[in-house]
């Protein structure tokens, strides 16, 4: 599996992950990944080119969110097919990491909670 | 699932988390002989690798055989191991619960078999854990 990183304007970090999320997968980002997750402020994460996911794939994605979250930073998930995706939310990843269709509407999404964040004052 | 069963194919691997990828490369080489949907097949492989993972880290397995049967309206995988014994078919399935900043991560190999299978039946015999798993034709994201 490849992953190549994108900076995009306005803070956001764009990752795209290629190939198949499965065990070799998952041993093959897990650090390049976790360290991006434990810097970037606004993190999407693309799935558009992952064919396959399993545990130890998703268990690497809730790595990375739970570091984002916890600092209060902002992670989103987006291009997942459907098989995919069927996978995300049968271990309830969706709960706590916005899925959404491309990452136009990730990006916007992730913009728009921190807005509202800040303008409650926090 | 109702009608004849055919053996289609059989093989054994090695004990080893590496074997879940030459499991994949077997089951790709078997799907087009087989006429597996391409969501059956996701579904599979997926199983495949969650129970490989469980056989080898968990009940220290040092052999799996893969069994595939299809018929008119799915296919059936039995997959033989024998590590210590382990029923997938009563754990729990485990789903993320908790503040997003402080779930715990991992355990949910057997929730996505449990999934993405329309239908699972176990047995211990002869000190070999037995798991026979049932897909319907077209058992991928489309099937619930």
């Amino acid at each position: 599996m490849d992953m190549s990183v994108i900076e995009e304007p306005e803070g956001l970090t764009h990752v795209v992950l290629d190939g198949r999320f499965d065990i070799a997968g998952a041993q093959a980002v897990d650090g390049p990944f976790t360290a991006l997750a434990a810097k970037a402020k606004f993190l999407v994460v693309d799935l558009g080119k992952v064919s396959f996911i399993a545990s130890l794939g998703v268990r690497t994605l809730m790595v990375g969110a739970k570091a984002v979250n916890r600092r209060g930073d902002y992670i989103a998930v987006c291009g997942a097919d459907p098989n995919v995706e069927k996978v995300l939310r049968s271990t309830g990843f969706d709960e706590i990491v916005g899925l959404y269709p491309d990452f136009d509407s990730a990006a916007s999404a992730l913009k728009g909670r921190a807005a509202s964040f800040a303008s409650r004052g926090g | 699932m109702t009608g004849a069963l055919h053996r289609a194919s059989s093989r054994e691997f090695a004990g080893t988390i590496e074997a879940a990828e030459d499991a994949e490369a077997w089951l790709v080489s078997q799907s087009g002989r087989l006429g597996l949907a391409e969501n059956t097949r996701f579904a599979i492989n997926l199983c495949l690798e969650e129970l490989f993972l469980n056989a080898v880290q968990h009940g220290r397995a040092n052999r799996a055989t893969v069994s595939l049967w299809t018929e008119a309206d799915g296919v059936r995988v039995e997959f033989v191991d024998d590590g210590r014994a382990f029923d997938p078919t009563v754990v729990h399935s485990k789903r993320i619960s908790g503040p997003s900043e402080d779930f715990t991560i991992g355990g949910y190999g057997t929730g996505l078999v449990q999934k993405f299978s329309k239908r699972m039946s176990y047995r211990r015999t002869e000190g070999r854990n037995c798991l026979l798993l049932e897909f319907g034709a077209d058992s991928g994201a489309t099937a619930g």
